[in-house]
């Protein structure tokens, strides 16, 4: 019965997404017909509705062990907990295409609903561009992966051939047993059963998705001829909120692998992670020159190029990760669905160019001003921008095009492993820090260097006394020195702007110095917010630095009592618990040890396997056990341990100096983020009077 | 959300004269800046290229003795030999034909075909990844010494479709 809500409400969200794609354009771009318009909008709201019901349809089967659904029985089984039977919506291919498309429903109803009175002559085209992105996508879940699909036994087949797959009953089937299908039911993957895992998908696809709104928009914006700053003002905050699921989601991610890999590692360079950081890096650099054009009303044709740039990234990533294209850990097993999405991202990529070219040929894409200086806020902006591309062309390069050039160039296949990445990413990143230390204290139109200089004395000094810090501390390689200099310089460029801005406040109005903060906060959201982001991208920074050049690690094998000495830190062995089995019928060896430093015991870590009988295949995980600290990392993983006597057992021991400082970072970040992106409407009431006020007096004026 | 002004404006400044010094200058820069990365990118790629080789192809040609390639390989079960003290594996690894279609049953099959090419495998200082099982595809990036074992050190491991094309064994039907 679910099976077939599900299907039919995905089947009818299908018909009426292409056809709200249809008349909202036809009805505004040729019939001019504001009847047809309006049905256009409902059928995106309709849309939203159904794919609700399909989602949940699902939902609730994979809950009530619907095993004779084929997605349920291949990501769960009846040991499950509930918590997973939740997260397994998206553990596979055909449920996350379906939780996909019910996101970009859900975006694309959202805008609607708030954006449709403000932008009536952007909206019609924006949504046909939204409701065939949907379409797309339900397209390839109903006609290549089914997540509807159910088992059938057809008993006049040959037994080999008697249990089939179909959406539909087939001829002469019956329906199969569903004892013996929940005996055999698969459970999730045992490495997704992590919750930086559970909630790490739909993070990125909440940030893929939401790109595609303001994609949709400069698409309207082209194809409306409404070419003014219009569609970034409108899409702004929904490209912040993208950002920030998209950010989140690479976080999540990377402290998932972390956690559950056990390299001692967050960020392999992976194919399929940086098919993830792509549309990260393009769609900065688009929030960076968003802003050039909203306030100088410049480089309108590079943001249309940088906004179909992040949703072409999106897309592309999505084929690539999906369609076995390249050999990751994290791929999806090679699928049908390859084809049709590679057509669908050549073929939006194309029409989307188009229509830059058309308007630019026409002359409706100029520039307001041109560059006036070499260190000109705008200026240092674009070399921003051009830093980004530049990351996002060598990462492309490493990942997808040297592979893919390779084989249909040369006839042979090159990858490029760790160490082109490590190679060419540094320096320009580099160049990141080194922009983000100095575009925010640049002026508009035309800085003075030596304004520029006076500003920088504050920043410059503590990022040198922070350096004398970390010289004292033991750091004394020049190179880690200068990049630590540079990370630091930003960081305290971002904080003492803020500080700056607190005390011009604190002379203007009486009032406490946590009031002038939240004011700084809610009169100037983005470029305070802006500078906790920054802060925040420093943090992160430092912990990248310090856990890539100063791990530590060792090995070493310890019988029971004994201890192994790393970086100042004694490690005993104390005990093993072998066979302790989980409530979700995982078996479980667990090391007990002690971490002790100059005669403290610090912590008893439990780094242990464990085993899961009722899965074929990858059915043992090994999971880390790390003393958390600000200073560093202390990370061990249960190696090996004597079967017999449980009497010896190999440890591996990782010291990760500043890890944390990446996660914390990106909470700092995370913050700053909601300060930017966060409504209005929790303005005082006062501030709002102020603006309605002032808007009025423009509308009459 | 339309009607909302995003923070404050800075007017531009009153007809900025475009300087086209400047403007050639910012053109030099990027330009600079370009032909940087263009270096980084290529003097990248010929460092850490590395091919992308077949079971089959390593075996029969000695060119590629001492290079540093990439292989992948079906994983044998019974080969793997696991030195936990001191973190060393040596496993077999059967060839995988370019052209598959079903990863999973070609895995099957070539593990199981004596025919195969096979490769013996040695890797130091690496933990027992847990997907390092029968039949599973490994992609190693290493050389080959002149006693035909393929020092690796790098080991990728993929268990494909496990969990994607299983069908349920024998079910009875109910009307």
């Amino acid at each position: 019965m679910l099976a077939e809500i599900g299907l039919f409400a995905t089947f009818f969200a299908f018909l009426t997404a292409i056809y709200g794609a249809a008349v909202s354009l036809y009805g505004e771009r040729f019939a001019r017909s504001e009847a047809l318009v309006l049905s256009g909008r409902n059928a995106a709201l309709l849309t939203a509705v159904l794919l609700t019901v399909g989602v949940g349809a699902l939902q609730i089967a994979i809950l009530t062990q619907q095993y004779q659904i084929a997605y349920v029985w291949a990501v769960s089984n009846p040991q499950m907990p509930t918590f997973f039977r939740f997260t397994a919506l998206w553990g596979s291919q055909a449920g996350s295409l379906l939780f996909w498309s019910f996101l970009m429903g859900l975006f694309t109803a959202i805008c609607v609903l708030l954006n449709w009175r403000g932008q009536r002559r952007l909206m019609p085209y924006a949504v046909t561009f939204m409701l065939l992105t949907v379409a797309f996508f339900i397209g390839l879940l109903l006609f290549f992966e089914n997540p509807f699909d159910r088992w059938w036994v057809i008993p006049s087949n040959p037994v080999e051939q008697q249990v089939v797959r179909a959406a539909l009953m087939p001829a002469g089937a019956l329906e199969p047993d569903p004892i013996a299908l929940a005996q055999t039911a698969q459970g999730l993957n045992p490495l997704l059963r992590h919750f930086g895992m559970a909630i790490h998908p739909p993070m990125l696809y909440l940030g893929f998705v939401g790109f595609i709104i303001p994609f949709a928009f400069a698409m309207a914006a082209l194809a409306s001829g409404d070419l003014s700053t219009n569609w970034l003002k409108i899409t702004r905050r929904w490209t912040l909120v993208a950002w920030l699921f998209l950010t989140l989601g690479l976080l999540l991610g990377g402290r998932w692998a972390y956690d559950v890999l056990g390299w001692g590692g967050y960020w392999g360079w992976d194919p399929v992670e940086n098919a993830a950081f792509l549309p990260w890096l393009v769609g900065t650099a688009f929030l960076h020159s968003a802003m050039i054009q909203e306030k100088r009303g410049m480089l309108k044709t590079w943001n249309m190029f940088l906004i179909i740039g992040t949703f072409s990234a999106v897309i592309f990533g999505t084929f690539a990760t999906r369609s076995g294209l390249v050999d990751s850990v994290h791929s999806f097993a090679r699928s049908p669905i390859g084809f049709p999405m590679f057509a669908f991202w050549f073929i939006s990529t194309i029409i989307a160019v188009y229509l830059i070219l058309w308007r630019r040929s026409r002359g409706e894409l100029r520039d307001e001003n041109a560059f006036t200086s070499v260190f000109s806020r705008e200026s240092l902006f674009v070399l921003n921008n051009v830093v980004f591309v530049a990351l996002f062309i060598a990462v492309f390069w490493g990942s997808f095009g040297a592979p893919i050039a390779s084989e249909l160039f040369l006839n042979t296949d090159i990858t490029l492993g760790q160490d082109y990445f490590m190679r060419v990413t540094p320096p320009l990143f580099a160049a990141l820090y080194i922009l983000m230390g100095v575009a925010p204290i640049s002026a508009w139109g035309v800085t003075a260097l030596s304004s520029m200089g006076r500003t920088l004395v504050i920043p410059v000094g503590l990022t040198l006394a922070s350096l004398l810090l970390f010289f004292l501390t033991g750091t004394r390689d020049a190179l880690a020195l200068f990049a630590y200099g540079i990370v630091l310089l930003a960081g305290w460029v971002a904080l003492v702007e803020t500080v700056r801005g607190l005390q011009a406040r604190q002379r203007v109005h009486k009032e406490s110095p946590l009031s002038s903060l939240r004011a700084l906060y809610t009169r100037n959201p983005r470029r305070y917010g802006g500078y906790l982001i920054h802060f925040g991208v420093t943090v992160i920074g430092l912990g990248v630095i310090g856990s890539t050049l100063f791990q530590q690690e060792t090995q070493q094998t310890l019988s029971a009592g004994q201890s192994l000495q790393i970086g100042g830190y004694t490690l005993r062995y104390d005990a093993l618990f072998n066979g302790q089995i989980a409530e979700d019928g995982r078996v479980m060896d667990i090391a007990q040890l002690s971490l002790i430093r100059d005669g403290q015991t610090l912590a008893t870590l439990r780094p242990r396997r464990d085993f899961f009988p009722q899965t074929e295949g990858m059915n043992t995980m090994t999971i880390a056990a790390a003393h958390s600290t600000l200073e560093n990392d202390f990370y061990v993983l249960l190696v090996d341990w004597n079967e017999i006597n449980a009497n010896a057992a190999t440890f591996k021991v990782y010291i990760n100096p500043l890890i944390n400082l990446i996660w914390w970072g990106g909470i700092i970040l995370i913050i700053g983020t909601l300060i930017a992106a966060w409504p209005r409407e929790i303005l005082p009431a006062r501030v709002r009077q102020e603006m309605q006020v002032s808007g009025l007096a423009r509308k009459g004026a | 959300m339309a009607e909302i002004s995003w923070g404050k404006t800075t007017q531009p400044q009153a007809a900025a004269q475009p300087k086209i010094a400047s403007q050639v200058k910012m053109m030099v820069g990027i330009g600079l800046l370009i032909a940087a990365v263009a270096y980084l990118i290529i003097s990248g790629t010929s460092s850490g290229a590395r091919y992308f080789i077949t079971v089959d192809e390593i075996v029969r040609d000695s060119q590629y003795v001492g290079q540093t390639v990439r292989i992948s390989g079906a994983v044998i079960g019974d080969t793997i030999v696991y030195d936990s003290q001191n973190l060393i594996i040596d496993f077999t690894i059967a060839n995988i034909p370019e052209e598959t279609s079903d990863l999973a049953a070609t895995l099957h099959n070539v593990v199981n075909d004596p025919s195969s090419s096979r490769l013996r495998i040695h890797i130091e200082n690496q933990v027992m990844p847990d997907l390092l099982q029968h039949e599973a595809q490994a992609i190693l990036t290493g050389t080959l010494g002149a006693d035909g074992v393929f020092y690796a050190t790098e080991l990728l491991l993929k268990c494909p479709s496990r969990y994607e094309e299983a069908v349920p064994g024998q079910i009875n039907g109910s009307a």
